[in-house]
Formats: structure tokens, sequence, C-alpha cells
């Protein structure tokens, strides 16, 4: 499991002086479940690129299996590609999409007939083989660039935001699938994904990236428990993150009232970000709180309730259980453990309140970002 | 698509650009010679440009091609929309047979569409006819007119026909990317169905109107063959002008009218492409780190054109329309206004354009001046109804044939004064016995045209026609009558022979010489160029064509073989049916007087009838160029007596004969 | 909208049964009658007189095609690989030559090509026409001549709808089949040209038809020895021998040809529409 199998090494790309990946290193193991994870233009895909072959780094170096691999061509390396929006050929049926690396290595017929349909059962496709490209449905047309990809036995398999284009539940369905088949076949996979929960569902390791550098590298409870400073707290689940000073080991700061908490290892004094996870927070009656405030508003999530919180004019929310009306004075409870503090970094400050990285806000990222990008594909 | 760039691509593209652009750079820098030659570069001169603009028959082909273009456009921008509309909303089941239906247009071979088009508006034509006929009879209230004709409604309407098909293909595959729910939603907020058109489909589907119209218009301009079978005679598009030069010689004027054309579309283009360029640059300053750099290119390109095409396009839109409107009131004004018009159909350089405007200013009547390419040609067009003309040329056999088929009138000789000036050698010749139709314009004859350069010593026979050591060198006449009657001549039969067998053997000597490889190719008035430009040494045309390429090659020599040959009159003829007589009369009148027969001669070298005019001729001369005319010059205008003895004229041959031509004439090489 | 704006299908179609479907009867009911009027197959039996010139048609409306095809594919692969800028200036550099007369442009070449044009002067001026032993070449009033007639003013016609389709191309389709191991020829050869046929099919018709059935440039470079079916229907309307019922005929069949080869390219390619598009 541990074996080193590829390894970037200070890759920088840049187009028109414009810096995409910063000096970035990174190193994936055999059979790992590697994941990376940020909001849009933040290199992820870039880095996938530079892996696939399709990209060649400004500078700096890529080793697959501790051979330099930079000027290789994409249908030299042992890795396969699940793109973006799948490209399977429309020209060609599901049989002939999933043969066709296959064909171009000139395998027999029948060891490809073979291997074809092995993989289509693997995808739960069987039966499909002489359906066109277009007569599929999302998740359908999906397992098949899955399989196309995994019949040429790749050593690693590239996923490109593989589940973006399909619903919710179609979603939870494949995530557990492509693990399935991660672990079934004993592949190193690198996805790619802005979805957090995506990121923590499946993989093994979390690479956490923005504006072409790597935040945090870590297992998904690593990323979660320990985030590495405010942007990965944000960006991993909702989180509120106060200013604090530690006073000393075990004990932060926050509202001018001391904590007790687990971390230390900072110096004395130190002004420091404190990140408490929503369902960390126990709501008590308000003489039993270690904080009092006045709820502001409530929102029904099923399981739990959403409970907005003002304390001395800063919001928390709380994910909590008890319902507590709009207006309630109530109190807080949070354990030693509930506390993450981190350094101060660039990223201070810069997600007041309860605010949190969701979904909508990288569309509107988006956006913005590319102006009409979608509808000026057919102009003539 | 993407890749890396390669030298290669670019280097083929650069080749093939080259190969696209070299005629059109010729063309271009030839339009700045001093000379008339396209081939030999004689200065620079602007003179083409001012001659352009007083030219006014290209003047006014430019005009109508322009004019018919933009409101082909503009009709069937609109047209295209609406109908494009229409099938996008009807059911699949209808839709696709109909898109079908409405492409056959673009699909079709252009001289299929024109064809047709033809048909049916000489048909159109015949039933208005007899419906005409028969209102006027029954009442007097309203009289309709009975002669319909080809012209610029005819032209309108092909242009209309062809390019509503090329708006349609562009419009649809917007309506069908256009959310389906848009026009519900727009009606639910309170639209009329013309509110939702013109604020909610319209906007959405402009770019596809925007090029659906700049093809049509691309089309219009560049269509030929459609126009040439539907504008009829009296309308020109410049295409028909320059195809009508090119059989002889495209006057570098042409070269000018293109080479301005061509600026005016390149500074729009460049135009357009400077304010999409920066319109991009800003765009890629904005677009950001997504995507690697080779995606992103393409697609801010297609997201920037829809930003900046807008403002400029709608002006674009804009200046178009006004154009239309400007341009159908003046159409209107000049309809409304219109003076008295003779239609005239002659030959090519078959008469001094100065008499023209001359004619023009002294009687007040506009001509129509067009040409024919031979009598055969004129026959045609007769026939298929292409030709609206008062008066015509043609040559005396198929004057024989048109009024045997009853197709020409007979002139009022009162009314034709000049008449008196006629020779009598020139009266009453076969082909009009009793002369009742016929005033005699000029007459030439056939001969042998060569250069002295090119053949080893004076040609006298016939048989340097057949010659297999001429090999390449020779052009034959094309057409049957000519051809065959060289053979019958060489032969020594008669040209107007209809013994099958001696036909038969005049086509053997005809068949063995081509397939010996005589012939460079069979060419009428292409003639001039190819024997100006010394890329032939034998021909056989005419003694007046021969004077004027002796103008721009002074090897070439002219013979009227030992053989004997055909001479041959060209007399003014008025048409049955033809819409203006009076001013018909007054033409022949005209061309018949003793100055207009000079001014002609000394510039088309054909022989003239009128009697004055042939006597003072060499006075003439004499005065226009201070010198002496040359006997021998003279005597190939007005072939003396001695040669015309072994000259025969062409009658009008039977029926069977005539087919026995065309079927020789076919099995000679079509 | 749907059902409303249905009926602005009416006129367009009145429209198009008047100067569209009318002329076409039209022609057909020509081609079957003779002059008096009566039914005759009399016009489809003289067409063997010209066999020769449907033979010629084809094969040299073949040729140009073929040639059309290798040199406008490479050309359209080119551009589709440049940048945009690029792209759109060698668009505007395709489409521009439309703007000058296709006869002026013909007429252009009958001077390059002429014995004394401008072709055989440079040979001469290098010496190649002595070294060859021959006064000038014979380029003109050949068959080659009118090949590359056809050639030079067809060719756009191949090189856009080519293009349009490669542009178009999704460029992730070539990257998968990179990464499937696939090198560039492959992935010409498996991916790019087989997405590409609709755009050929389209190329392919829209030189093949307008050169089958041309006419005018097969007199200005044929030198009327080079006669085409195009010049041959002229013929029978405005031509040297009039006979429309022949020229009737003649035409039928030529859309005939265009209707099947339109059949093959529907059949071949779903582009129902977009092909014609420029």
């Amino acid at each position: 499991m541990s074996k080193e199998l590829i390894r970037l090494s200070d890759c920088v790309v840049k187009f028109d002086d414009e810096i995409i990946l910063d000096h970035l290193n990174l190193h994936i193991n055999d059979k790992e479940f590697l994941t990376l994870l940020g909001p849009s233009g933040c290199g992820k895909t870039t880095t996938l690129r530079i892996i696939g072959g399709f990209l060649t780094p400004t500078s700096g170096d890529v080793f697959f299996d501790g051979q330099r691999i930079n000027d290789v061509p994409p249908y030299k390396r042992q890795v396969n590609t699940v793109f973006q929006k799948y490209a399977l050929f429309p020209h060609l049926n599901v049989y002939e999409n999933v043969a066709f690396g296959l064909r171009i290595a000139k395998v027999p017929d029948g060891e490809v007939r073979q291997r074809v349909t092995e993989m289509l059962e693997i995808v739960n496709l069987k039966g499909f083989e002489k359906r066109p490209i277009s007569a599929l449905s999302g998740g359908q047309q999906q397992r098949v660039a899955i399989a196309r990809a995994l019949v040429n036995r790749p050593k690693v398999l590239l996923l490109d935001e593989p589940l973006g284009a399909l619903d919710m539940r179609l979603r939870k369905d494949m995530q557990a699938e492509l693990k399935r088949i991660q672990q079934e076949l004993g592949i190193t996979f690198v996805y790619v994904t802005h979805d957090q929960e995506e990121a923590l569902a499946m993989s093994d390791t979390v690479v956490v990236m923005d504006g072409g550098l790597i935040q945090q590298i870590g297992t998904p409870e690593d990323i979660y428990n320990e985030p590495k400073n405010a942007f990965v707290a944000d960006f991993i689940g909702e989180s509120n993150i106060l200013d604090g000073v530690m006073r000393a080991d075990g004990v932060v700061e926050i509202f001018n009232r001391r904590f007790q908490c687990l971390d230390g290892g900072f110096p004395p004094d130190a002004p420091v970000d404190v990140v408490i996870r929503p369902e960390d927070v126990d709501i008590v009656s308000e003489d039993q709180g270690q904080l009092k405030g006045t709820v502001t508003q409530v929102t029904f999530k099923g399981v739990h309730y959403d409970t907005i919180v003002d304390f001395y004019g800063f919001k928390w929310l709380i994910q909590t259980t008890d319902y507590c009306p709009v207006g309630s004075r109530i109190g807080i409870k949070i354990d030693p453990d509930g506390f993450h503090v981190m350094g101060k970094s660039a990223y201070s400050g810069l997600f007041g309140d309860y605010s949190s990285y969701s979904e909508e806000y990288d569309e509107i990222g988006d956006a913005t970002m590319e102006p009409g990008g979608e509808d000026g594909e057919d102009e003539e | 698509m993407k890749g890396k760039r390669n030298g290669a691509g670019r280097l083929l593209m650069a080749l093939v650009f080259l190969f696209l652009y070299a005629p059109i750079f010729l063309l271009i820098i030839f339009s700045f010679n001093a000379g008339n030659s396209s081939a030999v570069w004689q200065g620079f001169s602007l003179d083409w440009y001012v001659k352009l603009f007083q030219d006014r028959l290209v003047m006014e082909s430019v005009y109508t091609t322009l004019l018919v273009s933009i409101l082909a456009t503009a009709i069937s921008t609109v047209a295209g929309v609406f109908a494009a509309i229409g099938l996008f909303g009807l059911k699949r089941r209808w839709r696709s047979p109909l898109m079908s239906v409405s492409n056959i247009p673009t699909v079709n071979a252009d001289i299929v569409t024109g064809v047709s088009l033809c048909l049916l508006f000489a048909a159109v034509f015949q039933g208005w006819g007899a419906f005409a006929r028969w209102f006027n009879s029954i009442q007097s209230a309203v009289a309709l007119p009975t002669r319909l004709t080809l012209g610029f409604t005819t032209l309108l309407l092909a242009h209309i026909a062809f390019d509503i098909p090329y708006v349609i293909l562009n419009v649809s595959p917007r309506l069908r990317q256009m959310d389906k729910n848009l026009i519900d939603a727009a009606q639910d907020l309170g639209c009329t169905w013309f509110q939702a058109f013109w604020r909610v489909i319209l906007p959405e589907i402009k770019p596809g109107v925007v090029s659906g119209a700049l093809i049509a218009f691309t089309m219009s301009v560049d269509d030929f063959v459609i126009s040439y079978f539907t504008a009829g005679s009296a309308t020109s598009t410049l295409s028909m002008t320059i195809y009508g030069m090119t059989k002889k010689r495209v006057s570098p004027e042409i070269n000018a009218v293109s080479t301005l054309l061509f600026g005016v579309v390149l500074v729009l283009l460049i135009l357009s492409n400077v304010l999409e360029l920066r319109q991009e640059k800003l765009a890629q300053r904005k677009s950001a780190l997504q995507n690697p750099a080779e995606y992103r290119p393409v697609r801010s390109h297609s997201a920037a054109p829809k930003v900046t095409k807008a403002p400029w396009f709608r002006r674009a839109v804009a200046v178009v329309s006004v154009f239309a409107l400007v341009g159908s009131v003046w159409a209107l004004a000049s309809v409304a206004g219109s003076q008295p018009v003779v239609n005239v159909c002659s030959w090519g350089e078959y008469i001094d354009t100065d008499l023209i405007t001359q004619f023009e200013e002294e009687t007040g009547i506009r001509v129509n001046y067009q040409t024919a390419e031979s009598n055969e040609v004129l026959y045609s067009l007769l026939k298929s109804g292409g030709g609206d003309y008062d008066v015509i040329v043609p040559s005396d056999y198929m004057i024989s044939q048109l009024i045997e088929e009853d197709m020409l009138a007979p002139l009022d000789y009162s009314k034709i004064p000049n008449f008196s000036l006629i020779d009598d050698q020139f009266k009453n010749l076969p082909y009009d016995p009793d002369n009742r139709y016929t005033v005699p314009y000029a007459w030439g004859t056939l001969g042998i045209i060569y250069n002295t350069t090119m053949v080893d010593g004076p040609i006298d026979s016939w048989s340097a026609m057949f010659d297999p050591a001429n090999a390449g060198q020779v052009l034959l006449i094309n057409n049957s009558r000519d051809a065959l009657g060289i053979a019958l001549m060489y032969l020594g039969y008669s040209v107007n022979t209809t013994d099958g067998g001696e036909l038969q053997e005049a086509y053997q000597l005809l068949a063995d010489a081509a397939a010996q490889g005589v012939y460079q190719g069979k060419v009428m008035d292409e003639v001039y160029q190819t024997m100006e430009g010394g890329n032939a040494a034998i021909a056989t045309y005419y003694a007046g064509d021969y004077l004027t390429m002796l103008e721009n090659n002074e090897d070439l020599a002219f013979v009227v073989p030992k053989e004997g040959s055909n001479w041959f009159v060209d007399a003014m003829c008025m048409l049955k049916n033809a819409r203006h007589p009076e001013e018909a009369h007054a033409w022949i009148n005209f061309m018949a007087s003793t100055d207009s027969c000079l001014a002609n001669l000394d510039y088309i070298w054909y022989g003239t009838a009128n009697r004055e005019a042939i006597e003072a001729y060499p006075a003439y001369y004499e005065e226009l160029y201070g010198e002496e005319l040359d006997q021998e010059t003279f005597d190939i205008i007005q072939t003396p007596p001695e040669v015309l003895e072994r000259c025969e004229m062409y009658l009008v041959l039977p029926k069977e004969t005539r087919d026995l031509y065309k079927k020789l004439w076919i099995s000679l090489g079509v | 909208m749907r059902n409303k704006s249905s009926r602005f299908a009416i006129p367009y179609v009145i429209w198009m049964a008047l100067l569209v479907v009318a002329p076409i009867v039209l022609m057909v009911v020509y081609a079957f009658t003779s002059e008096s009027g009566s039914f005759t197959l009399d016009s489809f039996a003289s067409m063997g007189d010209y066999l020769s010139v449907f033979t010629r048609s084809f094969e040299l409306a073949l040729i140009a095609t073929l040639i059309c095809l290798l040199i406008g594919y490479p050309v359209a692969y080119a551009m589709a690989k440049e940048g945009p800028r690029f792209q759109r200036l060698s668009m505007a550099l395709i489409m521009l030559p439309m703007w000058i007369n296709f006869l002026l442009r013909t007429y252009a070449w009958m001077s390059i090509l002429e014995n004394n044009g401008l072709l055989n002067q440079f040979f001469r001026a290098i010496g190649l026409l002595r070294l060859l032993g021959v006064d000038h070449l014979s380029l003109i009033r050949t068959q080659g001549a009118v090949v590359l007639g056809m050639v030079y003013n067809y060719l756009p016609f191949m090189i856009l709808p080519i293009y349009s389709v490669l542009v178009k191309l999704d460029g992730s389709l070539m990257e998968a089949a990179r990464d499937l191991g696939a090198n560039s020829l492959a992935v010409f050869r498996k991916v790019v040209f087989p997405l590409s046929l609709p755009g050929v099919l389209s190329g392919v018709t829209m030189v093949f038809v307008p050169s089958v059935s041309t006419f005018a440039i097969s007199r200005l470079l044929g030198g009327g020895t080079q006669m085409m079916l195009g010049d041959l229907i002229e013929q029978q309307f405005l031509g040297g021998s009039y006979d429309p019922h022949l020229g009737a005929a003649i035409s039928m069949v030529m859309m005939v040809i265009v209707v099947v080869c339109m059949a093959l390219m529907t059949h071949f390619g779903e582009g129902e529409e977009q092909a014609v598009v420029l």
C-alpha cells in the first residue's frame, strides 16, 4: 500500500504570466485513493492533466515509478482518464467505446471481447453493448467512461469531476460504486472534485488546494478535524471560525473568556483562529452556559436544526437536535475536544460568521469567471 | 479541436491562399494597367477607373446587382425568419419533409434551378397573356398588358427564392437551441405574441439572422447562373455583363470595379476583425484560471463576438436597410418616369458606342444595347422568351429562317428615309427577296486569320485548317454552319449543299483533323484574346474582327482563301412582337445614316452598305488619322468584287439538313 | 409558441409550392413532352448522343472533388488547430474571393494559363521550356485546365464544412483517445476522421454538384472542347441549339443525381442541416 507511484516535484504551470500551479510537491502511493479537492481554479484539474500527460509543467518534474515522464505522451503512459463530460466517442457504440484502447493496443479479438464483457459487468452495464452512446443516461455514460478507462488495466485511473453531471442520488450510488471498483481492482485512483463530502466519503488521502497551492494533505479525518488553516476549515464542512488568543497550552480565549482545549504548542498570548464545528456545540440552559446568546433563526434540516445564535453580535451556526424557538436566550457548552486551534494564516478573517464554502458560491464564482461560456459553443 | 500549431499546416495554408489569391492579385494589378491586355504590363494608369464611371453598361449592371442583392437579402431575411419560426412551430412529421423541400434550391445545381425557374416564368407569362387577352376582350375599362417578359422582377423573385433557404438554415439551429419556455415566459409576463417575438425571440436568434442575411447577400452578389436564366435580356447583373465580356475581351474596367468591391469588403472585414480583437483582449484578461490555455481562447472566442458583433452589426443592418429603402424608391421613381426605350440586340464589339449616346441625345430614346454570341444563340433567346428586343441584327440565313417562322415584322420604310442610301447591290438579297423586313447593317467575309511569325509562308488555302503540320495551333470556329462550311468549301462543294454525302465528307475531314490534334480549341469571340496574345497561329473568323485584332498584334494576317468563302450580310430587323416599333424605326434609320455608317465602319471595320459612306470613307479616314487609307486594309473592309465573286452567301437550310448539321456537330465532339 | 407560430409556415409553403415545386414539376413535364405537347421519351433517347458529355462531366467532377478533398481536408484540419485569431482570419480569407465574380477569377486564370500566359512566361524565364525543348506547355484548353478551374472555384466549399465540423469537435475526445493509447495517427484515423465524416460528405456534395453542372468554366478554360453537362443544358435554352425539352430532360437527370447524392449524405451523416450552413 505504501509504495510511492507518482511524484510531482516542484511543478510550476504558468499561462501568460498567470501562475496556475505554484511549486507543487505531491506524491501518490500505489493503490491509494487520492482526492484533489478545491474550488474552481485552484489548480486541481491542472495537476491531474500533468499526471495524464496532457500538459507539461512549465518547470518541475513528474516521476512515475521513479522514472521521469515529463516528455512521455499520454498514449504511452500507464494512466487512464475518466473525463469531466466523459468524452465518449459519439460515432461508436458502448462496446466499441470500451474496446477502443484495446483495439489501439492490437489486443486479439477474443481477448478484447472477454475483457470488455468483464468490464461492462463490473460497471453493471451488461447487455448494453450495442447501444449508441446517445441512448444512454448520464449515469450509464459515466459507467461506460469508467469501463473504457479501466479495461486497459492502467496503474492509475484519473477521474476529473466524474460525478459532476449526475444528480444527488445517483452521485451517492456512484461514489459507493467507484470505491468498490477501486478496492476490487486495486488500482490507484486520483480523483478531482470540488465536493468536500465526496472527497471525505471516498478518499484515503485528501489534498486540499487553493490558488495553485496545496493547503493540506491528510486523511479525511485529519482534514476535517485538524484543518491547518481557515481556508481548509471552511472548505471542509461548516464551521464557526473565531479570533482567539492562546493563553497557554490547552487554554484558549474567545470573547474574553477562557476555554479549555486540547491544542498547544503556540507561543503564549499568540493570536489564533479557533474553529468550532456546529455539531460540537451543546445547547444548555442559559445559566449553565459557558457563553450566552439569543437564537435568531432556526431551520429544520431533518436530522437536526440549524440554529443561528447571536453571541455578542457574532453569529454562530449550531447544529442541534433540540428545538429552541427564535428569540429564546440559551447557553452553550463546548467540550475541550470541540475546539480546534490554528495559527493565523493568509485566510484568517476571510470567513466571517458561520459562512461556509458552499457549492452555490462555487457556481457564482464560475459564472463570473466564464462569461457566457456555455451558450456560445455553437457559434458558426 | 486543439493541438500544436505545426509548420507544415501553415505552409499548406499559405500555398492554398496563394492559389486562391494569385488570380485575384493579377486582376487587381491589371486594373491599373495602361493597356487593355490582361497579360502584358504596359504601365500604370487609373484610366480604367475613370472609364468605369463613364461606362453606362457596367455601372448599370453594378447598380442592378447591388439593388437586386440588397432587396433580395432584405426580403428573404424577413420572410426567412418568419418561415423558420413557422416551420419550427410545426410537428416534426410535417417539418422534416417541408425542410427538405425548402432546401432544394441550396443543394440543387444552380443551372437546374435557373432553367426550371426560366421555364416557370415562361409558362406563367404565356398563361397571363391568354388571360389578359381574354380580359381585354370582354371589357375596355382596364387594358392589361398582354406581354410580360423576364426582367428585374423575375430576377428578384429568383434571388429571393434561392436566398430564403439560406436564411432558414441559419436561423433554425438558433431556434432549436432556444429555451422553449422563453416565449411562454414572455407571454406570461404580459407580452403579445409579436412583442414576445420582438423582445425575446429576435434577440435570441439574432446571430443566426445576421449570418443568414450575410450569406444570402453573398450568394446574391456572386450568383451568375440563376440570374443568367431569369433576368432576361433587358436586365443585366454584373456577372452577366462579365460573362458577355469573357467571350471576347474583358475590359479592364471590370477589373477596376472588382478591385473596388474587393477593397470595400476587405475594409469592412478588417474593421470587424479589429473590433473583435479589441473586445477579445478584454475578455481574455478577465477569463481566469479554470481551463488550460489551449481551450480557453476557443471559448472566449465563441463568447466574445457575441458581445461585440451586436452593435456593429446592428449598424450594418441599419445601413443595409436604408440602402434597400433608398434603392427601391429610386427604382420606383425610374419606372414611373419611364422614357421611351428601344431594345437592341446585336453582336459583341459591333458598334461604335458613341453612336448610342449620340442617338439618345438626339432623340431622347434610351437604348438598351444587348449582344448575343451567334445567330443560333439569338434564335434560342428569342424562342425561350429571354429576349425582349425590338431590333435585332441577325445574319442573312437566320433572317430567312425568322421570316419563315413569322417572327419578324415588316418595316415601314417611309419611316426609314436613309434606306434610299443603301447601295442596290445590298437590296433584295435572297434572304429578303422583296426587301420588306430588313435594312443592311454591315457585311463581310469569312477568312483565315494567321500569325505570320508562327507559320511558314503565307496561307492561301483552307487546307491550313486541316493540316496536321499545324497541330495544336489552329482554332476552329465554334458554330456548325461556319465550321462545316469551311470543310465544304475546301472540298469544292457549295456551302448550301443539302447533299448528305457531301456533308458527311466534310464532317470526316474535320473529324480526321480533330483526331490528329490539329485544333487547339473551338472558339467564337475568345479568338480575339487568343490570337492577339499569339497563343494560336491560325483561326477562322470574320474580316472586320481581323482588323480589330491587328490593332493589338501586328503579326496577324488575313486571307480569303482561293477556294472561296462565305460572305454575309447582317441586317437590322424588327421583331414581330416589338414593344417599341416607333423607336425601333428611329434607331434603324439612325444607324443607316451616312454619318453613323462612317463612324461605325471606322470602329468595327466591317463593310457598310451605305453608298455615300463607302465613297466618303477614304477621305474620312485621312481627316481623322492624318494619313492615307491603306488600300489593302480597305479591301478587307470592303471586299473587292473579284474576291466577292469567289464567295457564297449562306441560305437557310431545310429542317432535315439543319438536323444533320446538328448531329454531325455533336459527333464532332461535344 | 409552437402552435401559434406555425401559421407563419403557411405563406412559405405556398411560396415553395410556386417557386420551388412548380418549376421542377414543369421541368419534368417538359422532359417528357415533345414540341407539340404530346408525351414522348425522345428527349431521353437523344441524350444518348451526348454520352461523352455525361462521362466527361462525371469524370472531371469526380477528379475535381477528389483533389478538393485531398487539399481541403488538410487545410481545414490545419485551420482548426490554429488559434482563434488565425482561424477567423483564414475563414475571412477563404470567404473573401467569393466577392470577386467567379467568371472574372476564372478569366484571370486564362491569362495565367495561355500559351503565352504568365505561367509559360515564367517557365520560359527559368529555362524550363528550353530544357524540355518545347515552345510552351499546353495548359489551357485541356481537361486539366477545366479541373483546375473547378478546384479553384469550389475548394472553399470543401474546406468550410470540414472545418466547421472539425472546429466543433470536443477536444476531450481526442485527449480521451490519446489517453487510451492512440498515437496521433490513430487519433486521426479512429476518432477525428470518422467524426468529421458529415463535414466531408457535405463538402463532397457541395463540390461535386456544382462541378458536374458547371458551365462557363469549361468554356473559358476548356476552350469549347471540354463541354460539360452545364454547357449542354445552357445550349438547349440560351445557346446554339434550341431544344428546351432535351434541356429539361438533362436537367432532370442532373437533379436525380443531386437527390441521390443527398440521400447518400443523409444516410451517412445525421447532419441534416448544419451541412449547408457555412
